[in-house]
């Protein structure tokens, strides 16, 4: 009964094409384009609606992969569950060759690492390469010695342009629960140190993007089956925040710039906006670079 | 191989020295430092327990066989329910306190708590918001960790004072408890109360 109710809002809004003016990325040619979604794995019918809007959008934004900032699935994790609370509201995505690459949150079995559609490869945390841009998939759950000590290590070895670390819990955030300053203590000064442009985390079911914090961007995208309504807080740290429905962002990079725009459940664009390289920004206030359309709103 | 942190050594000699001075009741200057790391017979003491247990396990991971990267979420399920079946079986004698010993768990309750003791009021209040989601349990020595629970995340600034463990095995909070886990096993292998203020 639960699959043909889920069958049928595939069918609903799968076929439903967006307007091109809800598109506000430029689709460069040669572009990295990445779906970036957290706190996904519920089973819900609010993630397969989400996630039929991931669906729409990328009709019109050709994505070629995804990052997951954990909570990839919540509760139990049979065999059954990696179906319904992945595979099938992202099989369209997956069957276009959409990867997903996955970061572990504290609702995850850390044996989601061998779980293949996942491409953690049998490790916590990994590093991948996709033009220029190198992602820094970190275990934010578990920040042993060995995994500072890879961090470090790829960080100073990393020549490419962009740098971007996802995890988990976010260094900076307004909502409830508040920031793990714990992790910020431990993370913050080699980030700083070796030049890392932007964080993606997840947790806290909103979204948030903030004023750069000693220079990198940090995003929260934790709201792509969950949702903690008006979660948020206006704040002097706060850039752009949406807390009234499901969220997923979308993500181009071309050249210097990285170019973005969140999208509710319903498809309506919540944020956007561009951010360049830490290397070329020039030394302005925080916030001085970004174009986004979609001020905080309380 | 377990290894030890110059951090962690730093407290302990500090401690050590300090209830020195105190027990003395002497001046600075005749304080003398331990001739040896108080630390370094507790934690080799728990290494020697640890690499026992690594053995067992390596026992019946040859009979199960190693987890690669697969698609199936059935074998995954399948080869760590196994692996926890044996587990449970070859150390079905086992008991709080095994490997968590007296005297380890005395060490690391004092440097869990000098650590704490550190932090920023900010920190702790983070920690304290935090706690509608931290698992609420009692661990037993054999336990399947319950799935219904999140893993707790491990406070960051406190595992480099712990000992480093094999990439198989790991350090969880529970409430007051700290509990040594089987990773892939999911299996509790060792826990010591009151070793974790709450907040």
């Amino acid at each position: 009964m639960r699959s043909l109710l889920m069958a049928g809002i595939v069918a609903t809004f799968g076929t439903t094409a967006i307007a091109a003016q809800q598109m506000t990325l430029p689709r460069k040619s040669g572009s990295v384009r990445f779906l970036v979604l957290g706190d996904a794995g519920t089973g819900d019918r609010e993630q397969y609606e989400t996630a039929n809007q991931m669906l729409r959008y990328g009709r019109l934004f050709p994505f070629t992969f995804a990052i997951m900032l954990g909570d990839n699935l919540y509760g139990s994790e049979r065999p059954q569950d990696f179906e319904r609370k992945f595979m099938r509201p992202y099989r369209a995505l997956l069957e276009g060759d959409v990867e997903f690459h996955a970061a572990l949150g504290n609702h995850d079995d850390p044996n989601q690492r061998y779980f293949k559609p996942f491409n953690l490869g049998g490790n916590r945390y990994r590093t991948f390469k996709k033009g220029n841009v190198r992602f820094f998939v970190i275990d934010s759950n578990y920040l042993d010695p060995a995994q500072m000590e890879w961090l470090e290590k790829e960080l100073s070895q990393s020549g490419s342009d962009w740098k971007i670390a996802y995890f988990h819990h976010p260094l900076y955030t307004t909502a409830r629960r508040g920031p793990e300053v714990e992790l910020r203590a431990m993370l913050e000064p080699l980030f700083v140190k070796y030049g890392v442009d932007v964080v993606f985390t997840g947790h806290e079911h909103i979204y948030e993007r903030l004023n750069p914090q000693k220079g990198i961007y940090h995003f929260t995208v934790g709201g792509a089956a969950k949702l903690r309504k008006g979660d948020t807080r206006q704040s002097p740290i706060i850039a752009a925040r949406y807390d009234r429905d499901r969220s997923f962002l979308l993500a181009e990079i071309a050249g210097d710039s990285l170019y973005f725009q969140a999208v509710s459940r319903r498809g309506a664009v919540v944020d956007k906006g561009v951010i360049g390289r830490r290397e070329v920004r020039p030394a302005v206030a925080a916030g001085a670079s970004s174009t986004a359309g979609v001020p905080a709103k309380p | 191989m377990l290894r030890s942190f110059s951090f962690r050594r730093f407290i302990l000699a500090g401690m050590a020295g300090a209830a020195l001075a105190v027990g003395a009741g002497c001046d600075k200057d005749e304080v003398k430092k331990p001739e040896t790391d108080p630390s370094t017979t507790v934690f080799d003491d728990f290494a020697k327990r640890v690499d026992g247990y690594m053995k067992i396990r390596k026992s019946i991971v040859d009979s199960v066989g190693e987890l690669d990267p697969t698609k199936s979420q059935a074998e995954i399920t399948a080869r760590s329910t196994a692996l926890a079946d044996g587990i449970m079986a070859a150390r079905a004698e086992a008991k709080q306190g095994d490997i968590f010993t007296t005297e380890f768990a005395a060490l690391v309750a004092t440097l869990i708590k000098e650590e704490y003791k550190r932090r920023s009021i900010s920190v702790q209040e983070t920690r304290s918001d935090q706690q509608d989601e931290l698992p609420d349990f009692k661990p037993a020595v054999n336990q399947l960790y319950p799935t219904t629970y999140p893993l707790a995340t491990f406070p960051a600034t406190l595992l480099p004072l712990l000992p480093t463990l094999p990439e198989q095995l790991e350090y969880r909070v529970v409430q007051h408890y700290l509990v040594l886990r089987d990773v892939e096993a999911n299996v509790i292998l060792d826990y010591m109360p009151n070793a974790v203020p709450m907040t």
